[in-house]
C-alpha cells in the first residue's frame, strides 16, 4: 500500500504515549494497523516538564509501533493539550466592494484575517481557527457562500490559543526523535472526530476526554465547535490524592484506583477493606474501601464542577441535544457516569473510538480515542500529498476555508 | 520627563481649582520631593515637619515648621502626643498654608511622631476650610514593631475621620514589588513613587478633560469603605505601546505591587478605571481592554469608567486602576462558612484523629470558605448519614493508631509536601486554590 495511506497519530500523554498507527481508505473509512505505547515520565498535566525523558518515552512508543504494525513511521499528527490553552468565538467581518455583488474566495481571506485581529496575550500563538457559520447580509446558517450575491460577508470562528513556546516544545521533542511533525491538533478536538458522529456534532455534544494529566472537552452545537478548553487536572491528581491520603507509593495508589477505586461515596459497606499485599520495600497494608471511593469521589466531582463553571460561563450546556460523551483513562473509573450525570444534568455516555476498524483492542480502549482521533482528523483535512508542517497548516487552514 | 508633559497639560487646573499637596512629617516630605522629581503643576507643594534639618533639605516651594517652640526644631521623636501638640502650636500658620484651597492632598506616614500626630489637625483645618481632602497615608513595616502599627492605626482612623478620601498604602505590600535583592534605598524609593504615582493620578482627576469624566464623586465612591474600620487600597498605574498596548497597559496595571494581581478586584465593591490614550487610541482597544478587565471583577461590582484623549501620549495607552477592598478575608463568605461547617464537625469530633485534621484547615482558612459552602450541595445523599455507622469501625480498622500528638507531628511535616506528585511544576492556581493539593485535604473531608 503506498504510503500516502498511513497516517500516524502521536499522543505525548501525561500517563502514556502513544502512537496508533491507521490507513485511510478513499470512501473515508479508518482501518487501524497496530498501537505503539510506551510509559511516560517528563510530562506533568499534559505539559513537558523534562524533555529527555519525554524524549526517550516518544522514542520508545514510535518503535513499538512500528514493530506492531510493520510500517515505518515518517511523519505523525501531534496532538497537543495543557492548561494554558484557552478559545474564544469571534466574528469577522468584511464589507464588499461597491461594483461587486457576487461574494467570491478572496473575501473568504478577508474575513478570516478580519477575525484575526484580536488581541491574544503576548507570549500566545493561534492553534485553530474553526469556521462555524457564515452569516451573509445577516442571515445565518449560510453553510457556503461562494456564488451567492450579498453586501456584507461575516464568519464566526472559535479560535483555540496557548503558549507558543510550550507548544514548539512539544514539537521539537518529537522531531529530535526523528519523524516529523505533520500538523498540530488540540486534543480534544481530535477526540470528538472519532466519538462523535456527524448527527450527535448537529444535535450538540460535550466530549470531555479525563485523560492522565489533563481534562480537555470540547462543545459542537449545530455541527459546529462553539467552546473547547483543557483543565489542567486528571487522573495523576486521583492517584496522588490516593497516594497521599492514604500513605501508599504513587504506584500502588495507581495500581488500588484502577483495580479497586470506585467514585460513589457511602456504597461501601462499613469497615469493608482492600488489602494490599506485602511486596519488596512495602509492608502490606489494608485500605478502608470508603476512605479510598470518598478521595476519589472529592477529586473527580470538584473536576466535574470546575468544568461546568467553565461551560456554564458561555451557557451552551442547554442546547446539547446528544448529551456528553465521557472518554479517555479516567472514564473507566467505576460509577464516574452517574457522578457526571449528577453533576452535569444530562445523559452521560461513557465512549471510545466509534467510526474505525481494525484491531479492536485498540478501539475499544479510551485511553486512545485522542490518537485515533487524529488519524480522523488527519483524513479529513488530508491533501494528496503530505508535506511539510507549516505547508500543511496552511493547506488545511484553507481547505476549511480558515486563516 | 515625558510624564511631567503628560501633566503639565493634564493637571493644568480649570481657574477656580486651587490644589495644595501637602507633605506631612518624614515620609510625607520624601514623598513630596518624590512629586517634584516626577513633575506636577496646578498644585502647590508645602512641605510641613517639626524637624528643622529635613524642613531645610526638602525641595518645596513653601515649607511650614511645626512646634517650634515645643520641639525646638528637633522632631516630635516618634511621639504622636508631640505631633499634635506642634500642630496646635501652629495651627495659624497650617491655616495660612491651606487658605483658599479647594483640594488639599495630604502625604503622610503614620507610626512616627509628626505625621500620625498632626495629620488630623490639619485634616481637620482643611475641612474647616471648605476643602476637600485627599490622604494617602503609608503604614509601617511589619518589623518596625507593634507599638508603632498601634500607633499608625490609631492615627489612620482619626485622619479618616477628616478626610473624604483615604488611600493608605502598606509598606509591607511594597516590599513585594522590590526584589529580595534590592537595596533597601530602593525599595522606599519604590513606595515614594507609588505614591507620586497615585497622587498624579488623583490630580488628572480633577483637571482632566476627559471624554468620559472622572471626578471626585467617582473616586469617592470607588473607595468607600476605605474608610470604616481595616480595609486595603487597591492602586495599579500602567503603560503599554505598540501592537499589544491594550493589553499591556492594563498587565502593568495589574502587577503594580498594591494590585495583588487582580484578585482582590474580586471582592470590591466598586472599582474606578480610566483608560487614556492618544488620538489613535481606538474604541476596538478601549473595548479588548475592558473585556480583559472585566474578568478580574466579579458580577456585582460597579465599575466607575472614564477614559480621555491627550494627544501628549502620543502612541501610548495608560490605565489607571484604583479600588478599596475590606480587609480580612471575604466577609461575605466568612458568614456562610461555620454553617455547612457543622455537617462534618460532628463527625470529627468522634474520631481518635481530630488534630491531624484541624491543620489543613488553618493553613488554607481563607480559601476554604467557598469549598466549604460547596460542601453544603452533597450534604444530603452522598455525604451519607450513615457517617455515623462506619465510626465504630474506625476505631476497630487497623490502620495505625498514633497517639493524636504524634499524629500532628506527620501531619506538620507533610503540610509543605502536600503536592506530592506535583512539587515540580507549576502550580495551577483556581479561585485562589491550588488545585495540585488533594481535594479532601482542602475541603477538609474527615476521613472515616
Amino acid at each position: 500500500m503506498s504510503k500516502e495511506n498511513i497516517v500516524v497519530g502521536l499522543e505525548v500523554g501525561t500517563s502514556k504515549v502513544c502512537a496508533v498507527v491507521g490507513e485511510t481508505r478513499r470512501d473515508g473509512t479508518i482501518r487501524i494497523l497496530g498501537v505503539g505505547q510506551a510509559p511516560s515520565r517528563g510530562v506533568r498535566k499534559g505539559e513537558i516538564v523534562d524533555f529527555e525523558t519525554a524524549s526517550k518515552c516518544v522514542r520508545e512508543a514510535l518503535g513499538d509501533a512500528e514493530e506492531k504494525s510493520d510500517v515505518m513511521i515518517g511523519s505523525v499528527y501531534l496532538a497537543i493539550t495543557g492548561g494554558h490553552i484557552e478559545c474564544f468565538n469571534n466574528r469577522g467581518a468584511v464589507n464588499l466592494p461597491e461594483d461587486r455583488d457576487e461574494i467570491c474566495e478572496e473575501d473568504f481571506e478577508d474575513v478570516q484575517s478580519s477575525s484575526r485581529e484580536v488581541s491574544i496575550p503576548a507570549p500566545n500563538m493561534f492553534i485553530h481557527s474553526l469556521l462555524q457559520h457564515y452569516y451573509v447580509d445577516g442571515q445565518d446558517g449560510v453553510l457556503n457562500p461562494v456564488g451567492m450575491l450579498g453586501r456584507k460577508l461575516e464568519a464566526d470562528f472559535h479560535i483555540i490559543h496557548g503558549v507558543a513556546t510550550r507548544i514548539k516544545n512539544s514539537v521539537r521533542c518529537v522531531k529530535e526523535v526523528g519523524p516529523e511533525v505533520l500538523d498540530i491538533v488540540f486534543a480534544p478536538l481530535a477526540t470528538a472526530q472519532v466519538v462523535l458522529d456527524q448527527n450527535q456534532k448537529t444535535l450538540g455534544a460535550l466530549v470531555v476526554d479525563m485523560g492522565g494529566g489533563t481534562t480537555d472537552f470540547v462543545v459542537y452545537v449545530d455541527g459546529a465547535v462553539k467552546q473547547s478548553g483543557s483543565l489542567p487536572i486528571g487522573g495523576d491528581h486521583i492517584t496522588n490524592d490516593i497516594s497521599l491520603g492514604l500513605r501508599i507509593p504513587m504506584a500502588k495508589a495507581e495500581k488500588i484506583k484502577v483495580e479497586e477505586g470506585s467514585v460513589i461515596m457511602g456504597k461501601a459497606l462499613p469497615g469493608e477493606t482492600v488489602k494490599l499485599k506485602d511486596e519488596n520495600g512495602f509492608a502490606g497494608k489494608e485500605i478502608e474501601r470508603e476512605m479510598l471511593n470518598t478521595i476519589i469521589h472529592c477529586r473527580v466531582r470538584e473536576t466535574f464542577e470546575l468544568l461546568k463553571k467553565k461551560l456554564d460561563a458561555d451557557s451552551f450546556l442547554h442546547f446539547l441535544g446528544a448529551g456528553m460523551m465521557l472518554t479517555g483513562g479516567c472514564s473507566q473509573l467505576r460509577g464516574i457516569q452517574q457522578l457526571a450525570e449528577e453533576v452535569f444534568g444530562m445523559p452521560v455516555h461513557v465512549t471510545h473510538a466509534q467510526t474505525v476498524s481494525g484491531l479492536t483492542s485498540a478501539f475499544e480502549n479510551p485511553q486512545f480515542s485522542t490518537a485515533i482521533g487524529l488519524i480522523k482528523y488527519a483524513e479529513a483535512t488530508q491533501p494528496i500529498r503530505p508535506r511539510g508542517i507549516f505547508r500543511r497548516l496552511a493547506d488545511r487552514l484553507s481547505f476549511f476555508g480558515l486563516w | 520627563m515625558i510624564d511631567l508633559q503628560r501633566h503639565l497639560s493634564m493637571s493644568a487646573p480649570l481657574p477656580d481649582v486651587r490644589v495644595r499637596i501637602i507633605g506631612l512629617g518624614g515620609a510625607g516630605s520624601n514623598a513630596l520631593d518624590r512629586l517634584m522629581l516626577d513633575g506636577v503643576t496646578g498644585a502647590e507643594l508645602i512641605a510641613m515637619n517639626t524637624d528643622v534639618q529635613a524642613l531645610t533639605s526638602s525641595v518645596a516651594a513653601n515649607k511650614v515648621q511645626l512646634g517650634a517652640v515645643c520641639t525646638r526644631g528637633l522632631g516630635a521623636g516618634g511621639d504622636p502626643e508631640m505631633g499634635y501638640a506642634a500642630a496646635e502650636e501652629s495651627m495659624e500658620e497650617i491655616r495660612a498654608a491651606v487658605e483658599g484651597a479647594q483640594l488639599v492632598i495630604l502625604c503622610v506616614g503614620m507610626g512616627g511622631g509628626t505625621g500620625s500626630g498632626a495629620a488630623r489637625l490639619v485634616g481637620l483645618v482643611a475641612r474647616q476650610q471648605g476643602a476637600l481632602v485627599v490622604s494617602f497615608a503609608t503604614m509601617p513595616f511589619a518589623f518596625e514593631g507593634r507599638r508603632r502599627m498601634a500607633q499608625a492605626e490609631e492615627a489612620l482612623a482619626a485622619l479618616q475621620s477628616v478626610s473624604d478620601v483615604v488611600v493608605c498604602f502598606d509598606n509591607d505590600r511594597m516590599s513585594d514589588a522590590v526584589s529580595p535583592r534590592a537595596g533597601i534605598h530602593e525599595a522606599f524609593s519604590t513606595a515614594d513613587r507609588l505614591i507620586s504615582e497615585s497622587v498624579r493620578a488623583v490630580l488628572a482627576f480633577t483637571a482632566q478633560k476627559g471624554i468620559v469624566k472622572m471626578g471626585f464623586d467617582d473616586l469617592s465612591t470607588a473607595l468607600r469603605g476605605a474608610g470604616r474600620g481595616a480595609s486595603r487600597c487597591l492602586f495599579g498605574f500602567g503603560e503599554g505601546e505598540g501592537d499589544n498596548r491594550a493589553h499591556e497597559a492594563l498587565a502593568r496595571a495589574l502587577k503594580s505591587p498594591l494590585m495583588d494581581k487582580g484578585r482582590m478586584l474580586e471582592d470590591a465593591q466598586s472599582v474606578l478605571i480610566n483608560v487614556s490614550g492618544g488620538p489613535g487610541m481606538t474604541l476596538n482597544e478601549v473595548q479588548i481592554l475592558m473585556e480583559e478587565f472585566g474578568r478580574y471583577v466579579s458580577d456585582t461590582t460597579q465599575i466607575l469608567f472614564g477614559t480621555s484623549v491627550d494627544p501628549q501620549l502620543g502612541g501610548r495607552m495608560c490605565v489607571t486602576i484604583i479600588s478599596a477592598v475590606p480587609a480580612g478575608d471575604r466577609p461575605l463568605e466568612e458568614a456562610a462558612r461555620p454553617a455547612p461547617r457543622q455537617e462534618p464537625a460532628p463527625v470529627a469530633a468522634a474520631e481518635p484523629r481530630p488534630a491531624g485534621e484541624v491543620l489543613p484547615d488553618r493553613e488554607e482558612a481563607p480559601a476554604v470558605a467557598t469549598p466549604a459552602r460547596k460542601m453544603a450541595l452533597p450534604e444530603p445523599d452522598l455525604l451519607p448519614a450513615g457517617n455515623g455507622a462506619p465510626q465504630p469501625a474506625a476505631a476497630k480498622a487497623p490502620l495505625p493508631r498514633k497517639s493524636p500528638r504524634e499524629a500532628k507531628q506527620a501531619q506538620m511535616q507533610f503540610e509543605p509536601a502536600t503536592r506530592g506528585r506535583f512539587e515540580k511544576s507549576e502550580p495551577t492556581i483556581v479561585d485562589g486554590q491550588d488545585l495540585d493539593v488533594p481535594t479532601f485535604l482542602r475541603r477538609n473531608v474527615k476521613k472515616q
